[in-house]
């Protein structure tokens, strides 16, 4: 199809939080009969395109087209006017409504100002149809699995006659039944004419729907070509491969200690059946793409999420932490990625935070002892390097500086286990710099160090090895010598393993 | 070509026949209570007893309705009270003077009205919490209730206290009005978002619910009801007292809590609300049969509130194992 004219179109859009470039200069443009993949590694500025293009955020720069049209105000009423349907990631649904209720949310059938619901009945059931549900339309949406919440969620979508329909990750939970009807259902789509942007992370889903490709790489489109003649290898060049400058530590591998942590069949939360042994020592890299398990695996060694395993040795002891006091006890510390909420306690002092996991031990009779924790405070911070008065509230730091300080609160208690979740996300690059000395840092003194990291670069440039997650399993074990971002990205993707079909 | 059961046409229906089952247990205990308390008091099946019966129950289960619209609407209210007694104040002091009963009414509504928008406004545009604005509310109202009749008293006209609070069910039918009212409301998509928008309000605002709009008029409506359950309190009592309506306020947190209305908005039904306020008005009663000491009928409802909350929550966590 030689391009027709664009139902919707972004024009070199650019869109920044809080002076954080996300979107620079992104044009995308989608055509009538078309299906649009949208492919990008975690925090590419997918999501702030999608939010772009539904209207429920305005860009900073640059203008949206409805029509060949520019529109000065592209907001949810204008999106919705020119036809646009999203259907989102997190659901949008009320559980105790009905699916018909649900389905028809924002645009019933109104019949002497009220909802028309032999109307809704017939006009919900048509689309119904369409997406395989065979439900009653009065079960609340609440009992239903998370599967068929997401075909409710695509029935809404679609009650709205869509002319654009963006799919964000549709098929992430539905069964491979449900993905099938999807698949067919977007073909016939596309032939009454709608334009569809789609974005997965099953490169074979898109390969078999989608003609047209654009990927995005840090905020700017790398690539906005015909599919026709890519290959999956090809598909994941272009979205990974930038510079590392010196932002990493050279360092040697020391030889592995003794077997800190050893499990095998440890099911938690998502993850399902994982055998897994590190040694002192070791920085172990824990990747994939967002919510496949890594978290829960973490949590799950912590104590922090009930689980059950075949056999497990911790430090030394056998079963798996009852709680998370045991597994401090027995010398596993554990850094949560929202540092914010779960991390710290922000309107606290630094040194009120530094001493949260060691007050138990610095005590003198019964009663806190102020002058060994007045020599901690001073120890951590500048071992740290942070400067100034630690009376201030930890809210007042930058973000790289209240992650130093998370991280360093367990430090007086000396961990031979480090369990960090995300340590460097939305950090400087000084701070970053610091933050990877350090760890290698507590490798060398024997630590082991088990990183769940969403950049890339940082498994690649720090880790001894690298475990790769999806859908809850570890899909790679790769090791030093075989660690480099096509590997890792290629594994969360789904290349080297089989596609459920 | 399916395995819906449902005709098109029967939609409606379905929907509310299946919201009624899961009240189930609900209405076996307020109708187990039911009896008890006519075996303890066979007098209300008459009209007469009937009718006393049910204006006891009629100003709590107004304010559980303002309280239980809000819940829905992921809100709360404690304010309540307050604009309890600002109505049965307004009422005694306007019905006697200028404004004539008609006059008066209309002042008492229009005053529900007006502060529960306000209020609404203040909670929704300038995204405060509900819980500190409507307490700030409540010490407002109080005081101004308190500056138009400092003392309990005024004018409520002999024949309308009759015709509310006499030997005929007039109360009763009001409350199918109200209940009617409140049907036809959540037949309107403005019904309809607004429940939505109470569990999920980012879902709801990006299908289209004016989400604002909606909470505003949950409190005008709430605000309306508890105004206007405290001029059938002037009417029951035959003057203004500046302070009756403070018991309402945690009374109608908890009847909407009995039946099933959660604190986290979306959950629960008006149906189980109502019948929360009239189980918890029927213990009062069957407690002061039974010659429950007042201090011990206290206790006893706190325990009750608390097991009924707890029972639904340790059942649903035991079939999760």
């Amino acid at each position: 199809m030689i391009s027709s004219m664009p139902l919707l179109e972004a024009r070199g859009i650019s869109k920044g939080f809080f002076g954080n470039p996300v979107l620079k200069g992104i044009s995308i443009s989608l055509q009538p009969g078309r299906v649009h993949a949208l492919l990008g590694e975690n925090g590419a500025g997918k999501s702030t395109l999608i939010n772009l293009l539904s209207g429920a955020l305005q860009p900073d720069g640059g203008e949206i087209a409805v029509d060949g049209k520019a529109v000065s105000r592209f907001n949810p009423g204008a999106a919705r006017a020119a036809g646009v349907a999203v259907v989102q990631q997190e659901l949008s649904l009320a559980s105790e409504l009905s699916i018909a209720e649900n389905v028809g949310l924002g645009a019933y059938p109104r019949r002497f100002g009220l909802v028309d619901y032999k109307a809704l009945a017939e006009q919900v059931k048509t689309v119904c149809d369409m997406v395989g549900l065979t439900e009653a339309l009065d079960t609340p949406v609440g009992d239903l699995s998370l599967g068929r919440r997401q075909m409710v969620e695509i029935a809404k979508a679609l009650f709205l006659k869509p002319r654009v329909l963006i799919l964000d990750e549709p098929t992430s939970s539905l069964s491979a039944h449900e993905a099938g009807i999807l698949s067919a259902l977007i073909l016939k789509l596309r032939d009454q004419g709608i334009a569809l942007l789609y974005i997965s992370h099953r490169l074979n889903e898109v390969r078999a729907l989608c003609s047209h490709v654009t990927v995005l790489k840090d905020g700017v489109v790398t690539a906005d070509q015909p599919l026709a003649g890519v290959d999956a290898e090809g598909l994941v060049k272009l979205m990974v491969g930038r510079d590392p400058g010196d932002l990493f530590p050279t360092w040697e591998a020391v030889l592995p200690g003794e077997e800190r942590i050893s499990v095998t069949g440890l099911s938690a939360g998502m993850v399902r059946d994982i055998d897994f042994s590190a040694r002192a020592g070791e920085i172990v890299g824990i990747g994939g793409l967002v919510g496949q398990g890594q978290e829960d695996f973490l949590l799950g060694l912590y104590g922090a999420l009930p689980g059950s395993v075949k056999t497990a040795r911790l430090c030394e002891r056998d079963g798996l932490f009852s709680d998370v006091g045991a597994a401090n006890a027995a010398g596993l510390a554990y850094v949560p990625a929202d540092r914010k909420k779960e991390g710290l306690v922000l309107p606290h002092s630094i040194a009120t935070n530094l001493l949260m996991p060691s007050l138990g031990k610095l005590t003198k009779n019964g009663f806190r002892d102020r002058g060994a924790e007045k020599n901690t405070v001073l120890q951590l911070a500048s071992r740290l390097m942070i400067k100034g008065d630690t009376g201030r509230p930890v809210q007042a730091l930058s973000g790289g500086n209240q992650q130093k300080v998370a991280l360093a609160k367990w430090l007086p208690l000396d961990p031979s286990v480090l369990l960090l979740n995300d340590p460097t996300r939305g950090v400087d690059i000084e701070t970053k710099r610091e933050i990877y000395l350090m760890l290698r840092g507590f490798a060398a003194e024997g630590k082991l160090v088990i990183l769940l990291s969403s950049d890339t670069p940082e498994l690649v440039h720090l880790c001894d090895r690298v475990l790769v997650f999806r859908d809850g399993r570890t899909v790679a074990a790769l090791q030093r010598a075989e660690i480099t971002e096509e590997a890792i990205v290629g594994a969360a993707m789904g290349l080297t393993s089989r596609e459920a079909a | 070509m399916t395995t819906r059961s449902i005709s098109s046409s029967g939609l409606y229906r379905a929907i509310q026949s299946r919201r009624n089952r899961g009240l189930g247990g609900l209405y076996i205990v307020v109708v187990a209570f039911l009896l008890l308390y006519v075996w303890l008091f066979p007098g209300i099946v008459s009209i007469g007893g009937f009718s006393k019966f049910t204006q006891n129950w009629f100003p709590l289960a107004l304010v559980t309705m303002a309280q239980a619209l809000l819940m829905l609407n992921g809100g709360i209210t404690l304010s309540v009270g307050p604009l309890v007694s600002l109505g049965a104040v307004i009422a005694a002091t306007s019905m006697g003077g200028f404004a004539g009963t008609w006059g008066g009414i209309a002042a008492v509504a229009a005053i529900g009205l007006g502060i529960g928008a306000i209020t609404g406004i203040i909670v929704a545009h300038l995204r405060l919490p509900a819980i500190i604005v409507t307490l700030a509310g409540s010490f407002i109202i109080t005081g101004i209730a308190l500056l138009i009749l400092p003392r309990p008293g005024g004018f409520i006209p002999g024949w309308f206290s009759d015709l509310l609070a006499g030997n005929t069910p007039v109360a009763f039918c009001l409350l199918l009005v109200a209940i009617a009212g409140w049907k036809l409301f959540m037949a309107t998509p403005a019904g309809l978002g607004m429940y939505a928008a109470g569990e999920n309000p980012v879902g709801a605002f990006r299908s289209g619910v004016s989400v604002e709009r909606v909470k505003v008029a949950a409190f005008a409506i709430s605000g309306l009801l508890a105004a206007l359950a405290g001029l059938f309190v002037a009417a029951q009592t035959g003057s203004g007292d500046p302070l009756i309506g403070n018991p309402f306020t945690l009374n109608s947190i908890a009847a909407a809590v009995l039946g099933g209305v959660g604190f986290l908005g979306g959950k629960g039904t008006m149906r189980g609300a109502i019948c929360g306020s009239l189980l918890l008005s029927v213990m009062i009663n069957v407690m002061f049969f039974l010659g429950f000491p007042p201090v011990a009928q206290y206790v006893a409802q706190g325990l009750i509130i608390v097991g009924a909350v707890a029972i639904p929550e340790l059942t649903a966590q035991r079939r999760k194992k």
